[in-house]
């Protein structure tokens, strides 16, 4: 075994820090503050996308001749703990780390083209249409059906769950294109390079934490033009199960994990225990904290695994243990936020919480978004295959031989 | 970076394995434990010419200066087959505490003799207090006229009541709570005023509570002085050891209760298919690869000589937490059959408890975690 560190590396780690210390915008660094989601707010996010696409940062993940930076897994690392150290948006996840990888393992050169560069610049934003009304974790059940006709196909039906499809200018579908044989083999993955095709209908959900982050998207005979396919017709099971392994693995959690640890610990030093002194100096706050900062770094362990290539990682189940172990992290974090905020995080705040909207919060910035971030982040076990699913999944890698 | 085994470390590991699969199955270890021995002299024999007695000593001392990460690779396999030998208390914890005292004479001999497979050592360290903090230690050595004179009570010594030497950590100053004063001593067993109070742990192992009423310690069998820093390195090494050995059972736990649930049939069909039982074996799984991706990562972090105290905390209370979870669901999943003695689950189950409880529990770690500023 062998821990790679020494002089570079923290060069490099200056290096990271001096422009994220000097980069970023005041709007952004508050859409940071105020971001309660794994979607942070939509506009100084795209806007700090488009700052870090200037210096070259935007996306670490990717090849170097498709933009990404050539960093080591350990640059990458670090690049993420500094990142998340400060109060900066996370990127949206949609384009770089989804639609981005997929079209560079599977898209035709004229796809790569056309929509890599959108992707990695910030200036496309790409919903996800994959679930439906009827098709949640048995997505292999959608209906929404795309029949070819000359250079088109023609949609009609609806898609859910499409988060951010108000915002956005660009969307990845999976269409049934057939119902001869197993409902996996009649799929088609398309790319629509606008969202305002005529026929088309995008209607906001509000959330539980009131905000309109998710929507619904109707089609009504709606022509989109055949190129956008991804693989072949019919073949979109295959297309959507590899671009699943970019949705459930593979990135960095931990310095995010790391950096909802840092807040609530800050946040106990300020306030007090219902037994008196600090609740930070309160034995049990102290113990429940303290599992689940181990939790956070057995994650952290787990993944400088994976990046270093360790045949852990190599496991087939491991999208699932990633996006389980990850996903419910989340959840017991943000219900000790929502903890220690206590009383103070029951105030609806919707106003408050807008980017620039100039409203003084009730509370400090914790209280803000303590209750938020707990209510979308019941999400995260729901999304992307629920958690049952995954289990599913990691239970037929012990007993399927 | 790079978290994988080196050749070295896998032949090691492929040889200690080969050895215990052919020699050391379940059954056999049971024979063991029903033989009214502590453990298989013939097993430490093994040990010795498998070179596993000297591996974690300096090569100046005489052993082959062996890694954390030696220990670990060989630690899981000590796991997987439940072995009741005194591998921790003898070479990782007495063996270890010896060897911080460097060319003192009768640590020297006595470390000798241990590597040698001549003699058996115990650490008689932990006190009531449910943690191994050093600074907690109140057991009090005061000075008289041939040395020393000690008194106070050691719980819980591995391998104590079949030691031939004990090394004893004792107080010859300041107070509980404080890391000044702290001494290393070797006890005879057999010296006047030395009360042994055998008993067999519920995993199997030998282990003694060990008195002490004004026992005479001669000035020469004083190890060292000032030794907070010598006992934290003792502990923390044997820490990583028993974090690999419960990595190891959680292992073998997980791949023979998903065997058993796909074998295992009721209602007509293999228990396995049921999401009840299914989402069981995925949160073992879950709880394994957590545990393990710790272990690896925290025994890098120690080889590098950079595993701070929290990183030690995050292990011990993580494999202690995940490695009672894991057996209980393992006993769970069996049903009636993983209540019995017979079947290897239940003794996974009682040396994965006894893991979590000693050096301390995991609720105590968690605490130490949650209380660190970071």
């Amino acid at each position: 075994m062998n821990l790679e560190s020494g002089p570079e590396i923290e060069d490099f780690r200056r290096e990271v820090a001096e422009f994220l210390d000097t980069a970023p915008t005041d709007a952004i660094r508050e859409a940071g503050r105020k971001t309660t989601s794994v979607f942070a707010p939509f506009d100084e996010v795209m806007q700090w996308h488009g700052i870090l696409h200037r210096k070259g940062w935007a996306a670490p993940e990717w090849p170097v001749e498709h933009g990404g930076t050539g960093w080591t897994a350990e640059q990458r690392f670090v690049f993420a703990e500094e990142y998340c150290r400060r109060d900066l948006p996370p990127l949206l996840p949609n384009g770089l780390k989804m639609i981005g990888p997929l079209l560079i393992d599977l898209g035709t050169d004229e796809q790569k083209r056309r929509h890599l560069p959108g992707i990695l610049a910030g200036e496309d934003y790409w919903t996800q249409g994959y679930s439906e009304p009827g098709a949640g974790s048995d997505l292999a059940s959608l209906t929404c059906t795309a029949v070819p006709d000359g250079d088109d196909y023609v949609i009609n039906g609806s898609k859910i769950w499409t988060t951010l499809a108000h915002r956005a200018n660009r969307m990845f579908m999976l269409v049934r294109t057939s119902s001869a044989g197993k409902k996996q083999q009649g799929i088609t993955f398309l790319l629509l390079d606008r969202v305002d095709y005529p026929g088309m209908e995008i209607r906001p959900i509000v959330g539980l934490d009131g905000f309109p982050e998710q929507c619904e998207v109707f089609f009504d005979d709606v022509r989109v033009p055949r190129s956008g396919r991804v693989g072949a017709e019919n073949d979109g099971w295959t297309v959507a199960k590899h671009l699943l392994r970019y949705e459930r693995g593979g990135s960095m959690q931990s310095p995010w994990l790391h950096r909802f640890v840092r807040m609530i610990r800050a946040a106990a030093g300020e306030r007090t225990s219902p037994f008196g002194g600090r609740l930070a100096d309160d034995p049990v706050f102290q113990r429940d904290l303290g599992e689940l900062e181990a939790d956070v770094a057995s994650v952290e362990h787990l993944e400088r695994l994976a990046v270093s290539g360790h045949p852990i990682a190599a496991d087939p189940a491991f999208p699932s243990l990633n996006k389980t172990i990850g996903s419910e992290l989340i959840q017991r974090l943000t219900s000790l936020m929502a903890r220690v905020s206590g009383l103070e995080g029951l105030a609806l705040q919707l106003q408050a919480l807008e980017v620039g909207a100039g409203a003084d919060p009730l509370g400090d910035g914790f209280d803000l978004i303590a209750m938020p971030y707990y209510l979308n982040s019941r999400a995260t076990s729901i999304y992307a295959g629920t958690n049952e699913v995954q289990r599913d999944l990691i239970a037929r890698s012990l007993t399927n031989r | 970076m790079d978290f994988g085994f080196t050749d070295e470390q896998a032949m090691l590991r492929e040889s200690v394995a080969r050895y215990l699969a052919k020699n050391h199955s379940f059954e056999a270890r049971q024979a063991i434990l029903r033989s009214g021995r502590p453990h298989s002299d013939e097993v430490w024999r093994a040990f010795a010419d498998l070179g596993l007695l000297t591996l974690p000593f300096p090569e100046a001392a005489g052993g082959l200066g062996g890694s954390v990460v030696d220990l670990v690779a060989v630690g899981e396999l000590f796991g997987e087959h439940l072995l009741v030998e005194p591998y921790v208390a003898s070479v990782l914890l007495a063996g270890r505490a010896l060897a911080e005292a460097g060319e003192q004479p009768a640590a020297k001999h006595w470390l000798g003799r241990i590597m040698a497979g001549e003699a058996l050592a115990a650490f008689a360290h932990e006190e009531a207090g449910g943690t191994a903090e050093p600074s907690q230690v109140a057991v009090r050595c005061r000075e008289s006229a041939g040395g020393y004179r000690l008194d106070g009570e050691k719980r819980l010594v591995l391998g104590g009541a079949d030691a031939d030497v004990l090394v004893v950590t004792a107080r010859t100053g300041g107070e509980p709570g404080e890391h000044r004063g702290l001494a290393l001593l070797l006890v005879e067993p057999g010296a006047p005023g030395v009360r042994v109070t055998p008993f067999t742990t519920v995993d199997g192992r030998s282990a003694a509570h060990v008195g002490f009423d004004a026992v005479e310690v001669p000035a020469e069998n004083r190890l060292s002085a000032d030794a907070h820093g010598a006992i934290t390195r003792t502990v923390d090494g044997a820490v990583i050891a028993l974090a690999a050995e419960a990595v190891g059972a959680m292992g073998a736990l997980l791949r023979q209760t998903g065997e058993y649930a796909v074998a295992r049939e009721q209602f007509g069909t293999p228990i396995a298919r049921f999401q009840a039982v299914a989402h069981r074996l995925a949160d073992m799984k879950i709880a394994c690869t957590k545990a393990r991706a710790t272990l690896l990562y925290t025994a890098a972090l120690a080889e590098a000589g950079r595993a701070a105290p929290r990183d030690l905390s995050v292990l011990k209370a993580q494999v202690g937490r995940l490695g009672r979870a894991v057996g209980e669901a393992a006993v769970q999943t069996h049903g009636g059959i993983g209540m019995t003695d017979e079947l290897a689950v239940g003794h996974y189950l009682k040396r994965l408890l006894v893991i979590d409880a000693m050096f301390g529990q995991s609720d105590y770690h968690y605490r130490v975690v949650g209380a660190a500023a970071s």
